[in-house]
């Protein structure tokens, strides 16, 4: 049985290590700031997320804390990638498209902002 | 040219910097670890602390300590005056902080999150006897929690005499343990609580006392330092 679970564990901790690396890849690789934002994100809370159920297959006893921080990590993940995409947004920056289109300047008329090239930033 | 001196004095210093290190053996306890073995079986014998660091950190080197915490108080006192404004006659003050008003979900999110926060750091300095962290670590947390609140919402805002007062009360109560060390022991901030036992909530005698004082002076400094900062670079930008 605990093998079983161990194994299971491994499996889970091995999806999460894959996943963290697509993601810190993907931050290299990606071209503009939202891409990043959403490799940076995405990847990174299905790796954390998978890495913490495996390590709770591994030691049942941390079952209920790991929980908790997986809970903290539903919320806080994709906030705070949805903030800093957002002050992005209205400090100006627009999403890198071939056929320059901005879904969300039709929804927001908030803020009046100066366009800002389209250079990925070094 | 640059390059090969700055090569060579790496190597020279890096050279005798080995050297030395090279003498020190590690892993074996000659005489020279007495300290540091007397500090390992004192923490655990005599205060009955589990977590040795904290140990350490609050009762043999608790002198230390206060010596930190009021560095971090002469800083925020320090920054406090630099930022310090004095309201004129006919000047108002914005009421709001940020430009932009956050978003529906970041409400949400940060309403949810300062209490958790605020929890989560209360828990941190209370356990700082059982498990890693400790005073400073609390603090930070629930000084973030604040943090997140002041970004969050544009009158948020901090009530500075509480903050103060919990300040100036925590600093009180962190000397006034060091003296009841004093009278009834032999030396300033000596353990003379009793201690119970190893590992359970209450122990450790005047170390989570201490630390909890720590915690929220820490916090409210924190507090206060954060709100000085973000309220008086917008009454610059007027």
């Amino acid at each position: 049985m605990m093998e079983i679970l161990s194994i299971i564990g491994y499996i889970f901790l091995s999806v999460g290590a894959v996943f963290l690396l697509l993601g810190g890849l993907g931050i290299f690789r990606m071209p503009d700031y939202y891409t990043r934002v959403q490799a940076g994100t995405k990847a990174s809370t299905l790796g954390a997320m998978s890495t913490i159920i495996g390590v709770a297959f591994l030691q049942p006893d941390w079952a209920v804390k790991l929980l908790v921080i997986l809970v903290f990590i539903a919320f806080t993940n994709p906030l705070s990638s949805h903030v800093l995409a957002r002050a992005t947004y209205k400090m100006g920056q627009k999403p890198l498209s071939k056929e320059n289109i901005d879904a969300y300047e039709e929804v927001d008329h908030s803020t009046s902002r100066k366009p800002v090239t389209n250079k990925t930033t070094k | 040219m640059k390059k090969y001196v700055a090569v060579v004095l790496l190597l020279f210093f890096g050279y005798y910097l080995l050297l030395s290190f090279l003498q020190l053996d590690f892993g074996r306890a000659d005489e020279r670890m007495a300290v540091s073995k007397d500090y390992l079986h004192e923490s655990v014998a005599t205060n009955k602390v589990a977590n040795v660091i904290t140990s350490i950190v609050v009762n043999f080197r608790g002198f230390d300590t206060l010596g930190e915490v009021t560095v971090l108080f002469l800083a925020s006192t320090a920054l406090a005056s630099i930022l310090y404004r004095r309201n004129k006659p006919g000047v108002k003050v914005p009421k709001e902080r940020i430009l932009t008003s956050a978003s529906h979900l970041l409400h949400i999110g940060a309403k949810v999150l300062f209490p958790i926060s605020i929890v989560l750091g209360a828990y941190i300095f209370i356990h700082g006897h059982l498990t890693p962290g400790g005073g400073f670590q609390g603090g930070a947390v629930i000084a973030t929690g604040v943090l997140l609140m002041i970004l969050s919402y544009r009158k948020f805002h901090v009530n500075h005499n509480i903050v103060s007062w919990v300040e100036s009360i925590a600093g009180i109560a962190f000397v006034a343990i060091g003296f009841t060390g004093l009278i009834f022991g032999t030396s300033f901030l000596e353990n003379v609580f009793p201690v119970g036992t190893l590992n359970a909530l209450m122990s450790g005698g005047a170390i989570p006392l201490i630390y909890i004082a720590v915690g929220f002076k820490v916090g409210a400094e924190l507090i206060g330092l954060l709100d000085n900062i973000l309220l008086n670079n917008k009454e610059l930008k007027q």
